[in-house]
């Protein structure tokens, strides 16, 4: 149960409910017991699937009734393998009710795999448009990763086209910098070379310098300035603007850790400089308390 | 500028010492109302319910639930075809119950009772070519399917049925920029499926493919100026996380590099004081899901008064010793 607050109900209230619960079990339970009755190698029935509809409509959870729905597709695709376009038709209704399973519940694993395993079985998938819902699930919740999973399904399907890509990261990016999905999408695109180093490095900095204390874009920032490719006199010149940011903003850690990053790069046999990376993660000690040790391993590993 | 922190602020009124006999009531109330609409409602998992249970009283050293009846219900729900195990009878087989199951055999050291050699068979045909692992015959690709049958098959010592190799191939391609992992790949890095991968990692002996200091970062950084953990950068703290955060820093070697008495501060207050349990967050409705990893997460944080737990099976360290299996755990 996440996120299910709990509310204080009178006596009445509770009553009110159990009896509303007593009908619902009931229905329940007759509804399981006629599907299951029903369920058979070869053959179903149509009004058992109405019901299962019915109960996944409450709950998508239960994956035995997507079960029983899948082998009564199958039985289907049999019945109709010469009237295209009767069976395209039952798949499409099949695929609008994932999509008000999925309208009611967007983190329930069921109802997205259900509706990848219909297209996968339609004899013409319109991916495209399963494009459109993605879009529009990512609009309400765009950290969903149901919805991000099932886009790359659809991606591996359909091709991917890098420019549209890129596109799309830029744009949800600019959306929301705060988007730790969107930044990683971004990492998964492309290999870096110089070229599109700097590119994201601008990208990032950007990010940053409008908001230091959101850490999302922190950790597309350290993995940029890892990477093998990357210049030396470039890491010189994000360390200085990593200072004028940090003397509008002095009590960022991340700023300070960014530059500790860059530090233990450039310098690694300075000994003028080991005194500046030591105090700055005695900085770091204050400002970030919870990941104290952190610091302290960091020194230590320093020093040794 | 500046972004609004997501995170809880934690009342004055909170407890503060682990209240072990609502626990155990919260615990036996939910295992004994059977005909409720919730718990009817609840039957596609009821068996990871029941792991969830079980190994909580376990850890917090009561076992009142009769172990038979447990014994039989599991048997009742071994597919005599394909020999997977469902979460409830008239439910189908799949990977998350057949591990609950065996799971909770192993706590009852009753796995003699289902047809081990059929669990074998099963989980190895559910491995594909590209080494991942489907949840059942119905094709879902997820690290987590990778996890269950790894565990499963390490609990009844039957790992050298599938392609070992192969399988941590696959959780390889699941690694992400962060050095997290995701349910596939490409997939964005989540605490829960980070603790799948690593703790698959730990039972295969292979965390030498991790990137250990820049996971372990990104990992302690899920740690809140309230003391819980979230799952993912920007997202609320949650007492499961707790679970899957702390268990792969334990397995890493870097447990210490959270704050633990701002965690256990945090796990605390999510206890119900009324009726027991953990919730998620203070406030909010406690079940017995959070209220394992809860307790779980307590005892990695070295509370003295629950039984020591195997970071990379959530199980009691006992029963993993019993079993003579030694998931690799780094320094």
């Amino acid at each position: 149960m996440h996120g299910r607050l709990k509310v204080r109900t009178t006596e009445e209230q509770r009553l009110l409910k159990e009896k509303e619960n007593q009908k619902k079990l009931v229905a329940y339970k007759q509804g399981m017991a006629f599907i299951l009755s029903t369920r058979k190698k070869d053959s179903y029935d149509p009004e058992a699937f109405a019901v299962s509809s019915q109960i996944l409509h409450a709950n998508p959870h239960i994956y035995t009734l997507w079960n029983y729905r899948k082998e009564s597709i199958l039985l289907e695709i049999e019945n109709y393998k010469d009237k295209e376009e009767e069976l395209v038709k039952f798949l499409e209704k099949e695929l609008d009710f994932t999509e008000q399973c999925i309208l009611s519940s967007p983190k329930c694993y069921s109802s997205w795999y259900h509706r990848y395993w219909v297209l996968k079985n339609h004899p013409v998938p319109n991916w495209e448009k399963e494009f459109k819902l993605c879009a529009k699930y990512l609009s309400v919740d765009d950290r969903n990763l149901h919805c991000w999973d099932y886009r790359r399904l659809i991606l591996n399907k359909t091709g991917l086209c890098l420019e549209k890509e890129l596109e799309f990261s830029t744009e949800r990016l600019n959306a929301n910098f705060s988007n730790y999905s969107s930044w990683h999408y971004r990492s998964t695109l492309r290999t870096l070379d110089v070229e599109s180093l700097e590119k994201e490095l601008n990208l990032v900095q950007s990010a940053v310098f409008t908001d230091p204390y959101d850490t999302s874009a922190w950790f597309y920032f350290r993995w940029i300035l890892n990477h093998k490719e990357i210049l030396e006199e470039k890491l010189q010149e994000v360390l200085e603007s990593l200072k004028q940011l940090e003397e509008l903003e002095p009590d960022c850690k991340c700023i300070l850790m960014a530059k500790c990053w860059i530090m233990d790069t450039l310098y690694v046999k300075d000994e003028d400089q080991k005194d500046d990376i030591n105090e700055f993660y005695q900085k770091l000690k204050q400002l970030d308390p919870l990941r104290k040790t952190r610091y302290e391993d960091a020194i230590k590993q320093k020093n040794s | 500028m500046g972004s609004i922190l997501k995170d809880v602020e934690l009342k004055e009124n909170i407890p503060t010492t682990i209240l072990f006999a609502k626990h155990i009531e919260f615990l036996i109330d939910y295992g004994q109302q059977k005909d409720t609409y919730e718990t009817v409602m609840t039957d596609y998992l009821k068996m990871s319910g029941m792991y969830w249970c079980l190994t909580a009283l376990e850890l917090i050293k009561a076992s009142p639930f009769p172990k038979n009846d447990v014994v039989e219900f599991i048997k009742s729900c071994q597919d005599p075809e394909c020999g997977g195990i469902s979460a409830s009878t008239n439910h189908d087989p799949h990977l998350l119950y057949t591990l609950s199951a065996v799971q909770i055999l192993c706590l009852y050291d009753s796995l003699d009772a289902i047809d081990v050699e059929a669990v074998t068979k099963y989980v190895a045909s559910l491995q594909q070519p590209d080494g991942s692992f489907a949840g059942d015959k119905w094709g879902e690709i997820d690290t987590r399917f990778s996890f269950c049958a790894i565990a499963t098959l390490s609990l009844i010592k039957k790992l050298d049925v599938i392609n070992v190799d192969k399988a941590v191939e696959f959780v390889k391609s699941c690694m992400n920029f962060d050095g997290g992992f995701g349910s596939r790949p490409q997939s964005e890095s989540h605490a829960g499926l980070i603790y799948c991968c690593i703790a698959f990692l730990s039972i295969t002996g292979r965390l030498d493919i991790v990137n250990r200091d820049n996971l372990a970062w990104w990992l302690c950084e899920r740690q809140l100026p309230s003391g819980g953990l979230n799952g993912r950068p920007e997202k609320l703290p949650d007492v499961c996380y707790s679970w899957w955060v702390l268990s792969s820093l334990a397995i890493l070697g870097r447990l210490h590099w959270i704050d633990k008495n701002a965690l256990k501060k945090y796990i605390l207050a999510c206890q119900d004081l009324e009726s027991g349990g953990f919730a998620d967050r203070p406030g909010d409705m406690p079940d017995p899901y959070h209220t394992l990893f809860g307790l779980a997460a307590l005892s990695l944080l070295g509370q003295e008064s629950i039984e020591k737990v195997n970071a990379a099976f959530c199980m009691p360290q006992s029963v993993i010793d019993r079993l003579q299996i030694q998931p690799q755990m780094l320094k």
